[in-house]
């Protein structure tokens, strides 16, 4: 597990994103580490995509860049299951952890780390977004395509993120993270719809399926020093993963979280079984031989992706469910990412109406 | 390159070095030169003060299949291995497609020739249609040192790279164990039972060897009233029940329900795909009227029955 941060072997720079105030702040942060401005970064990328882990290869330079599409998009969710209405905000693309399930894996063509300096753009984009949707209450979050917190030491673009979301009370902008780069947040002023999230997982799961992660009980600590100085607090298990002991193993963690955390700050806990698309499996293999996790029972779903078969998936979520009443406060938000209807319903005893019930669910305990 | 013609016995053909083509049917090419000759001369290079052939393997063997005493050929000057094997590979790149099997002797012949590694990749690979990762090289170069009989089967019933690279997995005993299982089987099933095979063994950290050793296995395969497809299909449904033993239960059971209903053959009832969906399908063929409402009425009859309100539970 990586115990310290995340420093890149080496910087690449767009030539025309040299200017930028963020990327001189990231060569600041970065130190004695070497970079390269480049015209584009097709030769760099040939040279890594020709390696024998372009993936892993990818992990060790960061690449800055400009975001030349859409800052914000709606969360692709998945077709045949229920959504929950997310929007994500691309700035950081990939992720310096090396989780085996991660489903980046599969979906960014481009192995580097990745940041998009042009922050301008978004702010601009931003507005014209939450203008659009100012009827509504709308969750935000960057935590999607990268993780939310692991190149804050870098960018420190948290401090921008809340400070400008703090004024915008239609959006609940999240940060979704598996690291404890926290020093920065503790620096902020909490806000009400900011909401700092954990993914988290068994301990068995965490140390064998999360490389260069930090420890869950580092995760829970964290999530309780940020819980203290204020900030509203969420959780994710997600990818719940079947294992031996697995009821052990989630009932220890469920137990040490709401133990460690005031339950009344939990602004929602997300419920999601391991799913990916077929094509991810041959990398997960080749990737990390040893797992067993895609051994599992696992049946292609409605939208193609392969899920536990639909009794495995609700005896999973039963017993989690179980455990987070049985030791946290009843009124914790709990929700499903992509699952279907009657798994709610036989899981969780209600089905959202439509997204937007999903939405005021959801918002609802910050009044 | 000179052009001269050369006696057939003066091709020293034992000599293999430059031969990526196998298992090929040389019937059209005994018809092409009988109809109108060898119009495109084979390249031939000295080694060793002897002729080898670098390409055109299929000509040759045909011209001998003809008995024909000389042909006209194509003499390489270069000494060189690598650059006379590039000669015919760009040849060939620009007439035909290759095989899975061809592209993969001509990795492991690059390699042998001295091409580097990183140059094979970045070089060679895209243009035989192979996404460029070292490790698609790893699995082709594995899969041109495998043994000819699973070679040949491979080529022969054109089997996916993807089946291949599981394949290449296994142990040369275990590919032993599997050849009798995959030779009556098509892609699909190729695939299906090296997956699961794979698959099984990975989860439960048991070797192949052992699950396909099993008394279970082994009673199939030593069975003298099954046939050679009639044994793969038993096997490979065997290896699906231990690879999803849930869903297996679950199907197991649903099938028994609706043999206890007894439906009329001309009805069927389906759960989804997986039993991922609530809903369930009928199906009915009919060829008039009357054929219509007696399925209706039987369906109706059905539905009504306490027993059939059973299925609901596997929703």
């Amino acid at each position: 597990m990586r115990k310290s941060e995340y420093f890149p072997q080496k910087v690449y720079v767009e030539k025309n994103s040299l200017d930028f105030p963020l990327t001189k702040r990231i060569l600041k942060n970065v130190g004695p580490v070497p970079s390269e401005v480049i015209d584009e970064p097709q030769e760099v990328l040939e040279d890594i995509k020709a390696s024998k882990d372009a993936i892993g290869e990818g992990k060790k330079y960061l690449l800055i860049s400009r975001q030349k599409g859409k800052f914000v998009k709606p969360c692709p969710c998945t077709p045949g299951y229920l959504g929950c209405n997310y929007f994500i905000l691309n700035i950081d693309l990939n992720c310096p952890l090396d989780c085996s399930y991660c489903i980046l894996q599969h979906y960014l063509t481009n192995p580097l780390l990745t940041v998009h300096v042009n922050l301008d753009d978004l702010w601009r984009q931003l507005d014209i977004f939450l203008n659009k949707k100012k009827h509504r209450t709308i969750r935000i979050g960057t935590g999607e395509l990268g993780d939310s917190l692991a190149l804050d030491h870098l960018t420190e673009n948290t401090a921008d993120l809340v400070s400008y979301f703090r004024k915008k009370r239609n959006a609940i902008f999240e940060l979704k993270t598996k690291t404890v780069n926290i020093k920065n947040i503790l620096k902020i002023e909490p806000a009400p719809n900011i909401v700092i999230a954990w993914s988290l997982n068994s301990l068995k799961i965490a140390q064998e399926e999360e490389k260069d992660a930090p420890s869950v009980e580092e995760r829970i600590d964290a999530a309780r020093r940020v819980s203290d100085k204020g900030f509203r607090i969420a959780f994710h298990f997600d990818p719940i993963i079947r294992h031996p002991d697995w009821e052990q193993g989630y009932k220890e963690v469920i137990k040490k979280l709401l133990a460690s955390v005031d339950s009344a700050r939990i602004a929602w806990i997300s419920l999601g079984s391991f799913r990916f698309p077929p094509s991810l499996k041959s990398i997960i293999e080749e990737r990390f031989p040893r797992t067993k996790i895609i051994y599992d029972e696992l049946i292609k779903g409605k939208d193609g992706k392969l899920r536990y078969f639909k009794p495995l998936r609700l005896e999973l979520y039963k017993k989690i469910i179980g455990f987070i009443k049985e030791w946290g406060d009843e009124k914790i938000p709990l929700y499903f990412c992509m699952e279907s209807e009657d798994v709610w319903r036989e899981a969780m005893g209600w089905i959202p109406k439509g997204e937007e019930n999903l939405e005021a669910y959801l918002s609802s305990p910050l009044g | 390159m000179k052009k001269q013609n050369l006696s057939l016995k003066e091709i020293f053909l034992e000599d293999e070095r430059f031969r990526i083509s196998y298992y090929f049917s040389l019937e059209k090419q005994i018809l092409s030169i009988k109809k109108v000759g060898l119009l495109n001369p084979p390249l031939v290079a000295l080694r060793d003060k002897q002729f080898i052939l670098v390409s055109g393997w299929k000509r040759v063997l045909a011209c001998i299949k003809l008995s024909l005493f000389s042909i006209p050929v194509f003499v390489l000057e270069e000494e060189d291995d690598l650059k006379s094997f590039l000669v015919a590979f760009y040849e060939n790149l620009a007439t035909r497609e290759f095989s899975l099997l061809e592209k993969a002797e001509i990795l492991r012949r690059l390699k042998k020739f001295g091409e580097d590694e990183k140059s094979i990749v970045k070089g060679y690979l895209p243009l035989l249609d192979i996404p460029p990762t070292v490790s698609n090289l790893e699995s082709f170069l594995a899969f041109s040192g495998l043994e000819p009989e699973v070679k040949k089967i491979i080529h022969q019933k054109s089997i996916p790279f993807s089946s291949v690279r599981m394949l290449v997995g296994f142990t040369t005993q275990e590919r032993k164990l599997l050849l009798p299982l995959l030779f009556p089987a098509g892609q699909n099933k190729f695939k299906g039972i090296l997956e699961d095979l794979k698959e099984i063994s990975k989860r439960n950290d048991i070797s192949p060897k052992k699950i396909l050793s099993s008394k279970e296995i082994q009673d199939i395969m030593g069975s003298e009233k099954l046939s050679p497809l009639q044994k793969s299909d038993s096997v490979r449904l065997i290896l699906r029940k231990k690879r999803y033993p849930a869903l297996s239960l679950r199907k197991e059971s649903f099938d028994s329900l609706l043999k206890k209903l007894r439906l009329p053959k001309t009805v069927e009832v389906k759960p989804s795909p997986f039993f991922e969906e609530e809903n369930f399908s009928v199906n009915f063929s009919f060829g008039n009227s009357e054929e219509l409402q007696a399925n209706l009425l039987k369906l109706q009859e059905l539905s009504s029955r306490k027993e059939f309100s059973a299925i609901f539970k596997f929703k």
